[in-house]
């Protein structure tokens, strides 16, 4: 299981990252932390004839907080993201998440921006980056660009990225008063793949919820929100019964692809349970 | 001792005479002490010599093309462009290796014909089809991508029921019969219908076990050179019974075993799937005599999950179980239908294997198996932990749980019933083979004791007071130890009736050398138990000497004598006996020495603390390096003859302990498996019944392997055959599709339990039975865990989830089989 | 392909070397370097044998690429032990057996040494979580963990 033969660039700055990607393309790949990438190439599933090493360009890997948005670098570490007081602070349901993303060796290498771009649907930072209203910030040598999470993702393994372009930041609403998230995931082992994930955000005023976000991981292509659900949502008490009802309607709106872990059966019935149970501690937390 | 014998067996002469010389005693100063393992210091610096680690002058790398088609003809293959890429040195189709070098071997009776490369016909997905030789793995594996292979598709049976039908195309060896039924024969032992005749209740069930495989971490790989004009070869292997396999690879390549040196490596693990390496080796040694440099081909992990030759047990049991009203168990028939995959190199080996302790732990009267083996697009079947007895102890758990539920009793209770006394040994079981010794009731009490099991059951009470679904699990088990290679041949059919008495020895060479250490020379390779830990106990036991003094030496097949090799969890009973019979030599003229240097008679004298003195009297003794050095330097000091020639050495072969003939009518098979180990486990588990995820609460295991050597080895054991059992048990499958692909192909999808998939602690207890067979009474327990754990913890979810009435009779259950389970039960 | 020049300190060693680009940070280990003590199990990140660290953090070294490697420094298990002498993490797995095959070993040596050295007193569920993340499919872990919380009190004790 070696890689085939590549050419190796590796840029010292945003600029010459963005001219290698766009002198290269459609041939040049993105090497950011390469846990996905790397099994791929060892595998020989993937072929790329020029990697872009971006691990050495300055200023990518920041975590800070821009007015009411969190900014993350797009080389920002996934073990940095969890250790992160800023992330615990204004995007709690991100590290609950990454509790559930692979092992620590992994995830001293692996990337945020990385992980999105790869798109895997049974992955967990796209279902919360979609949850989370999240902005993609993207740029090629051209032009800079900000896509929406929700539209990011377009399909298993796909993503809204032209030709040249590379994600440089992820941007999220930081966590308000009286919102409440939540984090539920089914896998085989601990820090496998999800089998099922489910992202809520709720947020209550005056014992109402005045908002309800849901994404699910797992099914047929990343990052999905179920906007019929978080409508139901809307407007309840959040009691038990909307709960229910909420996570009932979830099974029915999921679309799950099917595997030998999990077929689309037990994926529906997954993404109720996770739903529910998401929901219900978001709840609690929104109190 | 009064054996016990089913009414078919003829009682008079059908146990030989024990041959041990050290009977057990109540205490030992070296064995049953935690001695610290004399192998890690190498292994923990990274200076193991791993067969990968080994790199030798002008060494060239080969990687292998796999078929990714499960069923095809190889129409044509051009590697004309793997060929002309630089630093490709050699690249072989299977039809241009079949010139070179002959089928790879095998114990099936009649053969199917297989190669180290397909030659014309791939017939599981991986299958290798060409091999390059290279400068590096690299660019061999990029030849590799150049070599262009047209196939036809041919039907793909991947269902081992549909194989039995298969007709046409869809046979996979036409040579060998109109279907793919590979064997098919009804055994049975004793006055089964009678016996159901008689009973009052039938328990029936179906039961599936799923196909999963050992996967040690290291893969397996040899490099071979060869020596054109003396035509021999070397290989450095990673084989754990290099001294059996060279005769096989010899065969392949066409040349006398003398003409082939194979060096041992230490392994990464084996389990039971680097027994016979043999066609790993028999493709570098075709490469490296084709290529003219040595060759090292080592598996990566894709070649090795698809095509390692050594995929478990994967079996289909129709099983009905006959019993009177109280629960006492009088018979058992069952039809499995066992699915080997593409081809048979152990034959039905497994089941040969699994029928010595076919009854368990109980006193089942007779018994009736129709073994039907079939043949199907997959991997073929070699051996696991356990090599088939593992799935029958767990389709007799299955059987015994199902029982208490059909009867309304207590599984621990119903097991009680059934257990075979201690007064009863040694017994005879309706196979043929024999029990040597066991207290069963004893192994049982102290894992109760253990597990505290009125705690346990308040913890199931109140957690299900609140809505959970907790349970408990129960299994006892036997674990036979010491195999001799009856098992496969004896199920042969009788037109092909196998061999003889096979004796399956095992060797070493002890020698003092001049200043008293002792070297021990072991036949048989490390293969990642302990088998250095266990030789220096017991030598520093026969000779009273501190475990420093003694050094283990592994010999290549050029070196050494005649051994068998670690399996079927033999190697500490055989070397003990192998240690035992040289150290007497040793001992002997030591003694003979020391008396004529402190002239006393030999019967005066005493081994004490790595001296020799007079009984009796203390301060007369010299230590063994002053006779050690007498010995080899002054000779001429001693009286004439050979009882004094120069040195201390002394070779010996130890014979398997107790082994006899089966019957030539098969109405039994004979003792082939006698040193009985016994176990049983206990699971605590929570299930969560709507995501179907198991977690284990707790987890006791208690095992008799009789006299034990290292408590701490073998408590390894245990612990880590039970980590593979919960992954047999609930994670791991090799799963193939309708179309023949195999969907968990990696270890992202071949799923391996982790720490964090394990229970909190797993509480090991021993009981210690010894045999009245071996040296110091010691058994196997090599095997252990994995062949207790997927009854226990199948029990144990079946009692988590009793609300919804499931039975847990297919395995692995995974969470997304929990859920189907318990889906079923919520419609009901 | 061009060979691309890198320079790396392995276990306080400099090594100036030219390497392929595609090669894996592992192949360079072992076969340029000769350290044979850094184990390939699976070549896709899940089993973890490989494991090194590099500026101290756990990664997998069939992950990496050689060339990625430039500039930084990789500690291996082949420099554990020091002078002669087993390094405490080395006597802790010899003494609670925390080994049997060793194949896994090295893997779980480098991230019990990352673990270690970010968090002298470790608790047993952090030990449990370095442990998990990779594979040993001999000993069912316990002693692994043990071999840790071991290590850890040997080290306290030679710190004082």
């Amino acid at each position: 299981m070696k890689p085939a033969p590549f050419e190796y660039v590796r840029p010292g700055s945003l600029a010459e990252a963005l001219d290698a990607l766009a002198r290269h393309a459609p041939a040049g790949r993105i090497l950011a932390g390469g846990q996905s990438l790397v099994p791929m190439m060892n595998l020989r599933l993937v072929k790329p004839a020029v990697l872009i090493d971006i691990n050495r360009v300055p200023g990518l890997a920041d975590i800070r907080v821009d007015g009411g948005e969190l900014v993350i670098g797009a080389l920002a570490r996934h073990a940095a993201l969890l250790a992160s007081e800023l992330v615990a602070k204004h995007c709690p349901l991100m590290v609950e998440a990454y509790r559930c993303v692979a092992h620590g060796p992994i995830r001293n290498r692996g990337t945020l921006g990385g992980n999105i771009s790869h798109a895997d649907p049974a992955s967990e930072m796209p279902a919360v980056l979609a949850a989370c209203d999240a902005k993609i910030g993207v740029r090629s040598a051209k032009r800079a660009r900000t896509i929406p999470a929700t539209e990011f993702f377009t399909g298993p393994l796909t993503t809204a990225l032209a030709e040249g372009e590379m994600v440089t930041e992820i941007r999220i609403p930081t966590a308000k008063p009286g919102q409440g998230a939540a984090w539920q995931e089914a896998a085989n082992r601990q820090g496998d793949f999800a089998m099922a994930g489910v992202a809520a955000i709720v947020t209550v005023a005056g014992g109402k919820c005045t908002h309800a976000s849901v994404a699910v991981a797992g099914m047929e292509r990343p990052g999905v929100r179920l906007p019929a659900v978080e409508k139901k949502l809307v407007g309840t008490t959040l009691d038990d019964a909307a709960i229910t009802a909420a996570a009932s309607m979830a099974s029915e709106a999921v679309r799950p692809s099917g595997s030998y872990h999990a077929d689309p059966i037990y994926k529906r019935e997954l993404a109720e349970t996770l739903t529910a149970r998401a929901l219900a501690a978001a709840r609690e937390r929104a109190r | 001792m009064t054996a016990t014998f089913p009414k078919h067996i003829p009682a008079e002469g059908y146990i030989p005479p024990s041959r041990q010389q050290e009977p057990p005693r109540k205490s030992y100063k070296y064995i049953g002490q935690n001695l610290k393992r004399v192998e890690d210091p190498r292994l923990l610096t990274g200076n193991g010599q791993y067969i990968d680690d080994i790199v030798l002058p002008n060494m060239a790398h080969a990687a292998v093309l796999r078929s990714d088609r499960a069923h095809a003809r190889i129409k044509r293959i051009d590697t004309s462009k793997a060929k002309a890429l630089a630093g490709v040195y050699l690249v072989l189709t299977g039809a241009e290796a079949k010139e070179m070098t002959g089928a790879t071997a095998q114990f099936a009776s009649p053969p199917v014909v297989q190669y180290c490369l397909a030659v014309d016909r791939v017939r599981h997905v991986g299958e290798a089809v060409a091999a390059v030789v290279a400068e590096n793995r690299y660019v061999a594996e990029d030849a590799c991508d150049l070599i262009e292979v047209e196939y036809q598709d041919l039907p793909v049976v991947v269902d081992p029921e549909a194989a039995m039908t298969s007709s046409g195309d869809a046979v996979l060896h036409p040579e060998r019969g109109p279907n793919n039924i590979a064997q098919h024969r009804t055994f049975t032992f004793g006055p089964v219908q009678e016996d159901f005749a008689k009973a009052d209740v039938v328990v029936k069930r179906t039961l599936r076990w799923g196909r999963s495989g050992a996967q040690p971490l290291e893969t397996v790989g040899c490099i071979a050179a060869y020596e054109p004009g003396s035509g021999k070869f070397t290989m450095h292997t990673n084989s754990s019974f290099l001294n059996y396999v060279g005769w096989l690879v010899g065969a392949s390549l066409g040349v006398p075993a003398s003409k082939l040196n194979l060096i041992p490596c230490v392994t990464g693990g084996s389990f039971g799937s680097k027994l016979f390496t043999h066609k790993v080796m028999t493709l570098a040694g075709t490469l490296a005599r084709a290529a003219g440099r040595p060759v090292k081909y080592l598996e990566d992990r894709l070649d090795n999950i698809t095509s390692c030759d050594n995929h478990g047990s994967d079996r289909l049991y129709r099983c009905e179980l006959a019993l009177k009203r109280d629960g006492t168990m009088q018979s058992l028939r069952f039809q499995v239908i066992d699915d080997y995959g593409a081809y048979f190199q152990f034959g039905v080996g497994t089941h040969g294997n699994s029928l010595c302790q076919i009854v368990g732990p109980y006193r089942i009267n007779s018994i009736q198996m129709e073994l039907i083996a079939v043949l199907t697009n997959k991997c073929q079947q070699g051996a696991y932990r356990g090599f088939g007895s593992e799935v029958t102890n767990w389709m007799l758990e299955r059987m015994a749980d199902a029982a208490a539920d059909e009867l309304k009793m207590d599984p621990i209770e119903l097991r009680r019933r059934n257990l075979i006394q201690p007064g009863q040994f040694p017994y005879v079981i309706p196979s043929g083979n024999l029990y040597d010794s066991g207290n069963y009731p004893a192994v049982l009490e102290e894992a109760l004791r253990i597990a505290e099991l009125p705690k346990w059951n308040k913890i199931r009470d109140e957690a299900r007071a609140k809505g959970r679904c907790v349970g408990i699990g129960i299994a006892t088990c036997q674990e036979r130890s010491v195999f001799s290679a009856t098992e496969f041949w004896s199920l042969n059919g009788t037109e092909n009736p196998g061999f003889t008495l096979t004796s399956s020895p095992e060797s070493t060479q002890i020698r003092i050398d001049p200043t008293g250490a002792i070297h021990v020379t072991l036949g048989s390779p490390f293969w990642g138990n302990s088998p250095e830990t266990m030789a220096v106990q017991i030598v520093a036991e026969q000779f009273q000497v501190d475990p420093s003094q003694v050094n283990i030496v592994y010999a290549d097949t050029q070196s050494g004598f005649n051994s068998t090799g670690p399996g079927g969890s033999r190697f500490t009973v055989m070397i003990a006996g192998a240690i035992v019979g040289a150290a007497k030599q040793v001992k002997d003229k030591l003694l003979r020495v020391s008396g004529h240097m402190m002239e006393a008679d030999v019967g005066d004298l005493e081994f004490r603390a790595g001296k020799i003195g007079v009984k009796g009297v203390p301060g007369k003794e010299k230590t063994i390096g002053e006779v050690a050095l007498f010995a080899h330097y002054f000779r001429l000091n001693l009286p004439a003859g050979d009882a004094f020639a120069s040195g201390l050495d002394a070779n010996y072969v130890y014979d398997h302990p107790l082994t006899t003939m089966p019957a030539a009518d098969r109405s039994h098979l004979g003792i082939f498996y006698p040193i009985m180990g016994h176990m049983c486990h206990l699971a605590l588990v929570e299930v969560d019944p709507k995501t179907g995820k198991v977690a284990i609460l707790d987890y006791v295991a208690v095992h008799d392997a009789g006299t034990v050597v290292n408590p701490m080895t073998l408590a390894g054991h245990i612990r880590g055959g039970t980590a593979q059992g919960i992954g047999t048990a609930l994670y791991e499958k090799f799963h193939y599709d309708e179309t023949g692909q195999l969907v968990t192909g990696t270890f992202a999808d071949y799923l391996i339990p982790t720490l964090a998939e394990m229970p909190p602690a797993i509480r090991v207890g021993h009981v210690e039975t010894p045999s009245p067979f071996t040296e110091y009474g010691i058994k196997g327990g090599g095997e252990g865990g994995r062949m207790g754990a997927p009854g226990a913890l199948s029990r144990a979810i079946e009692d988590a989830l009793s609300q919804y009435g499931v039975r847990c009779d297919e395995l692995p259950l995974t969470p997304r089989k929990v859920r189907e389970l318990v889906r079923a039960g919520e419609k009901r | 392909m061009a060979l691309i020049p890198i320079s790396l300190k392995v276990n306080g060693t400099r090594f100036e070397r030219a390497v392929e680009p595609r090669r894996l940070l592992s192949d360079f280990l072992r076969e340029d370097l000769g350290l044979k003590a850094t184990h390939v199990g699976c070549e896709h990140g899940v089993c973890g044998t490989c494991t090194v660290l590099m500026d101290g953090e756990a990664v997998r070294s069939c992950l990496s690429f050689a060339v990625q490697a430039d500039g930084c420094e990789v500690r291996t298990a082949d420099g554990l032990a020091q002078g002669g002498k087993l390094s405490a993490l080395q006597q802790a797995f010899w003494e609670k057996h925390g080994l049997q095959c060793g194949f896994c070993t090295p893997g779980m040596l480098m991230v019990a040494t990352e673990l270690l050295e970010r968090n002298a007193k470790p608790t047993k569920a952090e030990i449990e979580e370095a442990v998990s993340s990779n594979l040993c499919r001999c000993t069912g872990y316990y002693n692994i963990v043990e071999s840790v919380q071991r290590a850890a009190e040997l080290m306290q004790e030679g710190a004082k």
